[in-house]
């Protein structure tokens, strides 16, 4: 797509989406929509700069929880990669391991919340612990998906050329596994910030979760929304980061990235000739 | 496409030839851990307080499902909730697909939004809609709805863009109707990936009305939870969290197969059992 188009085609996204929001304004206006159920937009840009600029008090609340909903990320990420490593290379772990993953598959995590704010108190840790509980699984069997699925005839191949067990894995079973931990990733971090604001629902002091309830409940709308979209914010912020991670490591899925690295490649091998 | 709401762990962990022998050892196994939690717990070295005696917890079940009977008030009335608020959701999901789907320039302009709601954790908008709607349960069925309503959304579109194109234009060059084209290929070109929107909804169904309940609520099994953890009464809560497993378990596999009963040509035997049963028909004079 040429820039030009592009702009064209961005203008008209913007005019549908003033259209919309001047729409939602002037039935809010009218009395068409109940500004307590859905508050107007003129509303939700007031809690925007109010919690953004006026206050500015979003920032602290934002940070904490990024934190809660990374930490929780990693724990959960890393204890489901290495389960599922295990599990692939050895099958009697896979087979003693398995009902348990399952268990907690099809238990809802989320109601675990009074649990696990039991267990870990009303401060971080229970919020890390359930991010890491709520995104555990879809990396597990991800990875475990990803490590099993080989393709049977490079695998042939690998043993034809005597390829030691590690190698196996290394070469073949990581490299082919990467798009699927990676689409599991995805999924999981969004998980992660689901239950890290959970959490922050039913117990917590900071946090944008805390922010949202008390604005909910105090029925100031649009500061609640505000709060809302700055959660999509922070999903959409956690989904790029993933993506841009994964598009360095697994770059041979996207051509411009495969030539890139093989050029790089080429410049270095070419160096090492001379 | 990910692989994460399945709950079958791929071949060769499950039982083989000696499967009586695996079962048997994987009792063994989970013997020893229940025996040694219950003397852990009993030694002193685990705080009974917050990890409660599977024999407590045994004690729970009983008296949750038999003295007491508490549970399936509360039980009930979650699943209402869930299956209310799935249906309603999902059905408002689908059909707003198809009706903003079929149309090129609606989808372009939809997909921003499509984007950053899904990247909104749904459940985040709790309590927001207490606050509109009350207490009572109708704010649990609104949160359900609307928990349940983008993935079968997001995935009807999928599905429906999806279609493959030299099929479109071989329906065109039939002159199929436009009602044929969306009958006889949009629909059934869709309908695994909407099986699969559904299936995601379904799995989040469960955790949006324990999440609803969690922040305010007189009833239900979330309810009934935070109470039982707030009085430290551990061994109830597990008892409900426990059952809330079991739910979670026959959901999806009830998911699987009505996946499995709808969308038969994707597996091979389902799909030889069908084509036969319909050769017969056929072969009777019946119609297609």
């Amino acid at each position: 797509m040429t820039s030009k188009a592009f702009f064209v085609e961005l203008g008209k996204h913007l005019a549908v989406f003033a259209a919309l929001i001047l729409l939602w304004e002037g039935a809010s206006i009218l009395g068409f929509i109940d500004t307590i159920l859905v508050p107007q937009p003129s509303e939700i840009w007031k809690g925007i700069v109010d919690l953004y600029f006026t206050r500015g008090i979003i920032y602290w609340h934002f940070g904490i929880t990024l934190y809660e909903a990374a930490a929780g990320f990693a724990i959960g990420a890393g204890l489901g990669i290495l389960l599922a490593t295990g599990s692939a290379l050895n099958d009697n772990f896979a087979r003693y391991v398995a009902p348990y993953a399952t268990l907690l598959n099809v238990t809802p995590g989320l109601a675990l919340t009074p649990i696990v704010i039991a267990w870990f108190g009303f401060g971080y840790g229970s919020k890390i612990a359930l991010g890491a509980i709520t995104c555990f699984f879809p990396v597990f069997v991800n990875t475990l998906i990803g490590l099993t699925r080989m393709d049977p005839d490079t695998s042939e191949m690998f043993r034809a050329m005597g390829a030691s067990r590690r190698q196996l894995f290394w070469k073949l079973q990581l490299p082919a596994a990467l798009p699927m931990i990676f689409a599991g990733f995805k999924i999981s971090v969004t998980t992660a910030l689901v239950g890290a604001i959970v959490a922050e629902f039913s117990q917590g002091t900071a946090g944008i979760g805390v922010l949202m309830q008390r604005f909910a409940f105090q029925l100031n709308g649009g500061a609640a929304i505000a709060s809302l979209l700055s959660m999509s914010l922070l999903g959409l912020i956690l989904f790029f980061i993933i993506e841009i991670i994964d598009d360095r490591i697994v770059f041979w899925r996207r051509d411009a990235r495969m030539t890139a690295v093989s050029r790089q490649k080429r410049a270095a091998w070419a160096r090492m000739r001379t | 496409m990910s692989a994460s709401d399945q709950i079958d762990l791929p071949k060769g962990m499950a039982g083989g030839a000696s499967t009586r022998r695996i079962l048997f050892n994987h009792l063994a196994i989970l013997v020893c851990w229940v025996g040694l939690w219950e003397i852990g717990s009993r030694a002193g070295v685990i705080d009974p307080l917050f990890f409660p005696r599977p024999s407590d917890i045994l004690v729970g079940f009983w008296r949750l499902y038999i003295t007491q009977g508490n549970i399936w008030f509360h039980l009930g009335l979650t699943m209402a909730e869930v299956v209310a608020g799935f249906v309603a959701g999902s059905a408002l999901g689908i059909g707003l697909a198809f009706v903003v789907g079929l149309s090129d320039t609606v989808r372009r302009f939809l997909k921003p939004y499509v984007v950053v709601i899904e990247a909104t954790p749904r459940i985040a908008i709790g309590p927001i809609v207490i606050a509109a709607f009350g207490f009572g349960w109708t704010s649990k069925i609104v949160i359900v709805m609307l928990v349940c309503f983008f993935a079968p959304f997001v995935n009807t579109l999928n599905g429906i863009i999806n279609v493959d194109r030299d099929q479109l234009d071989m329906f065109r060059s039939m002159r199929a109707t436009r009602v044929q084209t969306f009958r006889k290929l949009i629909l059934p070109e869709a309908t695994p990936e909407i099986m699969a929107g559904l299936r995601l909804a379904m799995a989040s169904a469960l955790g949006g009305a324990l999440v609803a309940e969690f922040i305010a609520s007189n009833n239900g099994v979330g309810k009934l939870i935070s109470t039982y953890t707030g009085n430290l009464n551990m061994a109830s809560a597990f008892v409900c969290v426990l059952t809330l497993s079991a739910v979670g378990f026959f959901i999806l596999r009830g998911m699987e197969w009505i996946d499995r009963w709808l969308v038969f040509w994707t597996d091979r035997e389902r799909t030889e059992a069908v084509g036969r049963k319909r050769a017969q028909r056929w072969q009777k004079g019946g119609k297609l």
